[in-house]
């Protein structure tokens, strides 16, 4: 009972902590990292539940992530739907791309499976920059309207600045991780481990393998695509950048330096290379190389060749050393 | 009682080479039933046919009367059979007790997204929570004497004892019928032993089961009939002392070929 209510009392310090950040922090660039580092959060759980707990190496998530950023601007300046709705809409356009890349996922594996999803985005990027009366081609969405006012009896919540769309975020990422928490616990996520483990031995179990592709996929497309609304309402703008591949590495980068296959380490990737990334173009304009890519590779290297598990494992590892040193 | 399993003329072909050819055989309900064979007989194969994992390239398999021949590997255990592997097939990353867990999802039922929907709208917020479905897993994992591996990923667990968490995970699918593919192979003669317990402990309970094994002692001592493959060939079926002493089979064993002779 006593684990239980620390436990408790944990979150509830971090749900505060979380509220009075912008509080504190007056200034607006910090908080637009936030926001991203928010945005990237969700996309690297989404694909940590495809790479990380099912084993299927998907490198075209960003195209989800895209789908649903011009799913949501899209329906909300032509048909003027509320961008509220514009997120979830996005979610399920993109959801349903999901299911259709299931399919070749369900006969290819490994680097075959990669190559596939790379062309999928690759694709999906090309009709964005050449379906010029939809998306306006490579010029992009401009001028995306922000999400719309919720008022409570007197009260008025507006999202103009990004302390405002900071909570949103927030509550986005605490909405996606509560699911995919739920969905890993569960009886769905032993399944997926277990067809990650050993297929053939999961089949030997009863488990269809395929059925539980087509889900997974479908249901890590969504939460891409929800992410890829909150930032075609953030950034207001949308192109087709958002589909490219290195959208994809950086979301893979993310979820290998946090640690691959747990629920803590895409959070923390995301977090930590967000800010690293923005250090680093700080720095770009000072030395005038293009260090970024340079440093993420590295990290990446080092990642695999000296903490396979991420920064979640090395934490866990210090602090069973720390305990067992007492 | 009647036959649990039968099959009629299976035969497998990988290209040019027939590693199963003209196989019939039944088992019967409640029934131990060894297959043996030199390497390369084609018991392996047999297994993987009845369980699933390819069709077969001509012949029928019935299952309670009922054609399994084309369904596939996942379909044929929700009907009731349940296999091991001969290298383990665990699911490393995941606890013993996960991977028995894994199992116990009635699947013939549930399909992914009233999994989805569970996960959702269940009493208990984790899988590992649930205090009936981790009783049931627990007791399976007595069962079979790896209780204290339970929260030990899989991956780590010694060899012998993986081979036990597998017959635990196929158990947990409750099967009527147990395919063990050598349960024996890499155990020294004190897990022998307690091999043997387990499949007749297994059986006892009312499981019939098809086992291929190398080691004379678990085979001979547990089959009640005894079929022996050669070259893809059903050679020898009957009590296993009888089979044991069949020249046929003794020549399989010992190499009297008379191509190998001149």
């Amino acid at each position: 009972m006593s684990a239980r209510l620390r436990k408790i009392l944990l979150w509830a310090a971090a749900l505060v902590a979380l509220f009075l950040v912008p509080h504190v922090v007056e200034d607006r660039y910090f908080m637009h990292i936030v926001v991203m580092a928010g945005i990237f959060t969700i996309l690297t759980l989404s694909w940590n539940l495809l790479a990380g707990y099912t084993g299927q190496l998907n490198l075209g998530h960003a195209a989800f992530y895209g789908i649903g950023a011009y799913t949501s601007a899209i329906l909300a300046m032509q048909t003027g739907l509320s961008p509220w709705l514009g997120l979830f809409a996005g979610g399920l356009v993109a959801a349903f791309f999901g299911l259709l890349l299931g399919f070749p996922a369900l006969r290819l594996s490994g680097p075959y499976l990669a190559i596939t999803t790379i062309g999928f985005a690759e694709i999906l990027r090309l009709v964005a920059m050449n379906w010029v009366d939809l998306t306006r081609g490579s010029l992009g969405l401009s001028g995306v309207p922000l999400l719309t006012p919720i008022k409570i009896g007197d009260f008025t919540m507006q999202f103009y600045f990004e302390r405002d769309y900071y909570y949103v975020v927030v509550a986005a990422v605490l909405f996606t991780l509560f699911c995919i928490r739920r969905l890993i616990g569960s009886e769905f996520g032993v399944t997926l481990q277990a067809m990650r483990d050993d297929e053939a031995g999961a089949q030997s179990i009863g488990i269809n393998p395929s059925s539980y592709k087509l889900a997974v996929f479908t249901i890590s497309a969504f939460f891409a695509g929800f992410a890829g609304g909150l930032f075609a309402h953030f950034a207001r703008l949308v192109s087709p950048e958002l589909l490219a591949l290195h959208n994809t590495f950086d979301v893979l980068t993310m979820t290998m330096i946090g640690g691959l296959g747990t629920i803590a380490g895409p959070i923390l990737g995301a977090v930590t290379l967000t800010f690293l990334s923005e250090a680093l173009r700080y720095m770009e304009e000072v030395i005038k190389i293009d260090i970024r890519l340079i440093v993420y590779g590295l990290l990446l290297i080092l990642t695999i060749l000296f903490m396979r598990e991420g920064l979640v494992g090395v934490i866990k590892n210090s602090w069973a050393r720390m305990k067992g040193g007492r | 009682m009647g036959a649990i399993l039968t099959t009629e003329r299976l035969t497998k072909n990988f290209g040019g080479l027939t590693a199963v050819n003209d196989v019939s055989f039944s088992l019967e309900q409640g029934e131990i039933l060894g297959l043996i064979g030199p390497n390369g007989a084609g018991k392996t194969t047999l297994i993987n046919l009845i369980s699933g994992a390819f069709p077969p390239s001509k012949g029928a398999i019935l299952f309670e009367g009922r054609d399994i021949t084309r369904d596939k590997a996942h379909t044929i255990n929700t009907l009731g059979i349940a296999r091991t592997f001969q290298v383990v097939r665990i699911f490393s990353r995941l606890t013993a007790l996960e991977n028995v867990l894994a199992a116990m999802v009635d699947r013939g039922r549930k399909g992914p997204w009233s999994l989805v929907w569970d996960s959702f709208f269940r009493r208990a917020c984790a899988l590992t929570e649930d205090k009936e479905a981790c009783a049931t897993a627990d007791g399976l994992l007595e069962f079979v004497g790896i209780s204290r591996y339970r929260d030990e990923q899989a991956g780590n667990m010694p060899y012998a004892l993986t081979k036990r968490l597998e017959i635990a995970r196929a158990l947990a699918t409750q099967p009527k019928l147990l395919l063990l593919d050598e349960p024996s192979s890499g155990l020294n003669p004190a897990e022998l032993t307690g091999q043997i317990d387990l499949i007749q402990k297994i059986n006892a309970q009312g499981t019939s089961i098809l086992i291929i094994e190398h080691v004379m002692k678990v085979i001979m001592g547990i089959s009640h009939r005894l079929i022996v493959l050669h070259y893809g060939e059903k050679i020898a079926e009957g009590e296993p002392e009888k089979v044991y002493n069949d020249p046929l089979v003794v020549e399989a064993y010992l190499g009297g070929d008379s191509d190998a002779q001149h």
